[in-house]
């Protein structure tokens, strides 16, 4: 049986934006995870957190005059010798 | 050493891809559209020039990102940067604190309001440097704190407390927005951890 490292809600606490941005490792990954499934407190948090994630995700601005920049580009390129 | 045009077909397969992100960048770092296309361009042409430098099989995107952020550099000039280092873990238990005081005061869904939604790019733009730099590339560009850290040439923990700090500095701005803007309700005389104060 594999062991779980047993977190408590200030450990979680502190990594759960490590933990969000996938940057923990796969066994500390699990027990921020365990730990989550079973408490009251720390379970609401990670969902606000992920909503404010979100939100940030989506303010990301696309660019109606990517195409334009992209032929300028391959204009400067082509003239710097870029032949593909 | 790949001839010209294997050389030329392979910048086009695995550096234009990235036009539209490293547009992305270049804008919030410039913040200014025109300057933007000048920077972008610069970064392509850097990158075409130093091709042979690029390390096939490494992320190309975190490559022209920090060319990007290095033209930029150089353009401005930048003599005087902030360059604090907060204390990561500090900065992840204050967000604790913001969202204990949200549930409190029961605006727990602030961030699913469609007005807070609409403030979120002004307040980015508004995070004090180097804070906003690193919430653009985690957060808005999708680095990982490694690709961050290699692109500002900082520390992967310097990248992770500027980053926390910057999002705790968001946090509080877009709660405080909301209520300015009658969005959510006001607290009702609540301390940070959610007990009544009143």
């Amino acid at each position: 049986m594999k062991h779980v490292e047993m977190l408590d809600c200030d450990a979680v606490m502190r990594q759960l934006w490590d933990y969000l941005d996938g940057e923990l490792t796969a066994e500390r990954e699990e027990a921020v995870r365990a730990h989550l499934t079973m408490c009251n407190r720390c379970f609401p948090q990670k969902n606000f957190e992920e909503s404010f994630l979100r939100v940030l995700a989506q303010s990301r601005r696309e660019h109606s005059r990517a195409a334009a920049l992209k032929d300028r580009i391959l204009l400067a390129l082509r003239a710097d010798g870029f032949a593909a | 050493m790949p001839d010209s045009r294997a050389r030329d077909e392979q910048f086009r397969d695995l550096a234009l891809p990235h036009l539209d992100a490293v547009t992305r960048y270049a804008l919030a770092l410039t913040r200014d559209e025109a300057e933007t296309d000048d920077l972008v361009q610069e970064t392509f042409l850097r990158a075409f020039r130093s091709w042979d430098q690029f390390a096939p099989g490494t992320e190309c995107r975190a490559w022209l990102f920090t060319i990007c952020r290095n033209a930029h550099l150089r353009t401005v000039q930048r003599d005087e940067r902030m360059d604090v280092m907060p204390d990561a873990d500090v900065e992840a238990l204050a967000a604790a604190a913001i969202h204990a005081a949200a549930r409190g005061d029961g605006i727990e869904d602030v961030f699913a309001q469609e007005q807070v939604i609409a403030a979120v790019r002004q307040a980015v733009d508004d995070l004090p440097e180097p804070f906003r730099e690193v919430v653009q590339l985690v957060d808005l560009q999708e680095q990982s704190y490694d690709e961050a850290a290699s692109v500002l040439g900082v520390p992967k923990g310097t990248v992770r407390s500027r980053l926390f700090r910057g999002r705790r500095l968001l946090q509080e701005t877009l709660i405080g927005h909301a209520r300015d803007a009658g969005i959510v309700g006001r607290p009702r005389g609540r301390g940070a951890d959610g007990e009544s104060t009143s």
